[in-house]
């Protein structure tokens, strides 16, 4: 029968092609989004808790937007007193508090922007993956600067070259040049905290402080006792992530939705395969009935052309989706907020199943009506015929 | 029949299991949180920021301009010895932009990043078909106020124009003095603008670029 059934598909290889490639196009849109959202939410909770931080500190204004801002290396417009990490000092839940003081200066003839970050020896408490590709990763003095890669790249600079900013009128010396990251990191200038707070005209005032806590589990308490500090605000790293998630979730069920739908409109066209064939070959079926085949044969038969489709699509499906699924990657990488740096796309046993189920099921059952209907083809119509 | 549905199910069990295989194989990486766009692991090329301003400047008439990629590779011993040091990397290639009015070649622009004495400074410079500068500009730099300001000085600038590869260009000598403070960074100006004539010059020769011109 399965024979049968095969030969019966090849006959019309046109029509059952495109079948086929309907019921594929909707499983890679399935297994897409799928892998798509497992994967960013994995890569947001690994590199979140890689950094070790728990807690932000940032101006009053929109704490997430503000955090975020913070992490991807942008500036604020407003700014915490400095008082506001000595208090954040003092709190005995706090293991590492570490200021930190951006500023831009937009060079729109060079189309860039030079980002500025004061930091004090804390940072590198919070930024273990600092290494220096070349001279020192920290500096020797008030005047000393250390370099993204692409910043140091771009501005030709090593360790020991002079380096100025013409805006705030500071020569500064080249200390050191710091290995690709794939950070933000790798586009920053990084000087002292004392020197950016002089090159802006910010005299005591930072960006943020970012909080490491001697027990995450003291989260809670820790966060409702730096509420209290003046002119600041808290924000929760796994707020902010769940922040992030519900964003993505919302636009995931959108898609969701899209791809059910695509998986729908392909279901309809395996159906409508199935029906055309039962119809177009309503003679060759009563000749079977009139060769002795029961109803429960002829339903097979049809049943079982459509397991061969949906076995096809389902398998062509998934393979293309794994294969062209890391390309799309750099796609969504340009679209979504806070993209991780890890693979966003991860098709893991979890996310194929069930996708490889809702084709198989969806598409056997499309072939359930033409199969019935074929089953109910009388043999008379072949000797009418 | 039984050999079809063995065939057809183990060819179906076998794509199942690459396609485990393959999700087993997703990569891991350390870097937090990465950039929008990927970094490029060279440093970048200089790009020409201000066309159409630089084209009004140097070539009025202009009206298009064509972007071309000389490929220098093969002339590295010849470049070594006309440059009197070893080509980089960035200089196995090089970039220009063809200037027409409708369809008579007017000249070319090129640009170049330099190492100036406080930052990177970026030079365009307009040649004529004869690759001769007709203009120059620096269109980057970060140096302090009064060597930017000798940098930027029209007349240090406007006696680049006429040079060619095989021209001297010695300051204080072939092209005006620049106060001592500015020394190296008009040192890196003139190296730079001379090192694009001549990998200009051995690109189109190499490349038959030249003869495209109605003017030569």
């Amino acid at each position: 029968m399965l024979l049968l059934a095969f030969r019966n598909l090849v006959r019309r290889p046109l029509r059952n092609g495109l079948a086929v490639g309907g019921l594929a196009a909707g499983v890679v849109a399935l297994v897409c989004l799928l892998a798509f959202g497992n994967g960013y939410r994995r890569g947001l909770q690994t590199e979140l808790d890689r950094m070790g931080l728990q807690l932000m500190l940032v101006p009053l204004g929109c704490p997430y937007d503000a955090a975020a801002r913070v992490l991807k290396g942008k500036t604020l417009e407003n700014s915490l007193p400095e008082a506001a990490l000595e208090e954040a000092r003092r709190d005995p839940a706090v293991a590492v508090a570490a200021p930190l003081l951006m500023a831009s200066w937009p060079r729109p003839g060079a189309g860039r922007a030079d980002l500025w970050v004061g930091l004090d020896e804390t940072a590198l408490e919070l930024k273990p993956w600092w290494h220096a590709r070349a001279g020192e990763k920290w500096f020797t003095s008030g005047d000393s600067v250390v370099l993204g890669c692409d910043a140091a790249e771009a501005e030709m600079r090593s360790p020991g070259d002079l380096f100025y900013s013409p805006e705030a009128g500071r020569k500064l010396r080249v200390v050191g040049v710091l290995e690709r990251s794939g950070t933000s990191d790798d586009n920053l200038f990084f000087v002292p905290l004392r020197t950016a707070q002089e090159m802006f005209g910010q005299p005591r005032r930072l960006t943020a402080v970012a909080i490491r806590l001697r027990d995450p589990a003291r989260l809670r308490e820790a966060g409702e006792r730096l509420q209290q500090i003046p002119g600041a605000q808290v924000v929760t790293l796994t707020e902010m992530m769940g922040t992030f998630l519900n964003l993505v979730g919302a636009v995931r069920t959108l898609l969701l939705s899209l791809a059910l739908v695509a998986i729908s409109v392909s279901v309809l066209g395996v159906f409508n395969t199935l029906l055309a064939a039962v119809v177009e070959r309503t003679n060759e079926l009563s000749v079977l009935r009139a060769l002795g085949a029961s109803r429960l044969q002829v339903f097979g038969l049809v049943s079982t052309e459509a397991l061969l489709l949906a076995v096809s699509g389902t398998a062509l499906g998934l393979l293309l989706a794994v294969a062209f699924g890391p390309g799309l990657e750099h796609l969504m990488k340009e679209l979504i907020p806070m993209a991780p740096a890890s693979s966003l796309f991860l098709p893991g046993v979890a996310t194929l199943a069930p996708c490889l189920g809702i084709g198989l099921v969806t598409s056997l059952a499309a072939g359930v009506y033409p199969a019935w209907r074929a089953g109910r083809v009388q043999p008379a119509t072949a000797l009418n015929s | 029949m039984s050999k079809l549905l063995i065939l057809g199910g183990g060819a179906f069990l076998l794509a199942i299991g690459a396609l485990v295989w393959r999700s087993s194989q997703a990569p891991a990486t350390e870097r937090p949180f990465e950039i929008k766009n990927v970094p490029p692991q060279a440093a970048p090329l200089c790009p020409w920021r201000e066309p159409e301003a630089d084209l009004k400047r140097f070539f009025p008439n202009a009206t298009r301009y064509e972007v071309e990629t000389l490929i220098l590779s093969g002339s590295r011993g010849e470049l070594a010895e006309r440059l009197g040091r070893i080509p980089t990397g960035d200089e196995n290639a090089l970039r220009l932009y063809r200037v027409f009015q409708e369809t008579e070649l007017l000249g070319c622009v090129m640009t170049q990043r330099v190492k100036g004495e406080y930052g990177a400074i970026e030079l365009v410079l307009g040649l004529d078909t004869r690759k001769r500068i007709c203009g120059m500009r620096l269109q980057r730099m970060r140096e302090p106020e009064p060597v930017a300001h000798a940098l930027e000085n029209s007349e240090w600038l406007g006696s680049f124009t006429g040079k060619d590869a095989a021209s001297a260009w010695k300051i204080g000598v072939d092209l005006p003095e620049v106060p001592t403070e500015a020394r190296v960074s008009a040192e890196a100006v003139v190296h730079g603008a001379r090192s694009l004539l001549v990998l200009l010059e051995v690109g189109d020769r190499e490349t038959g670029l030249a003869s495209k011109s109605p003017h030569h």
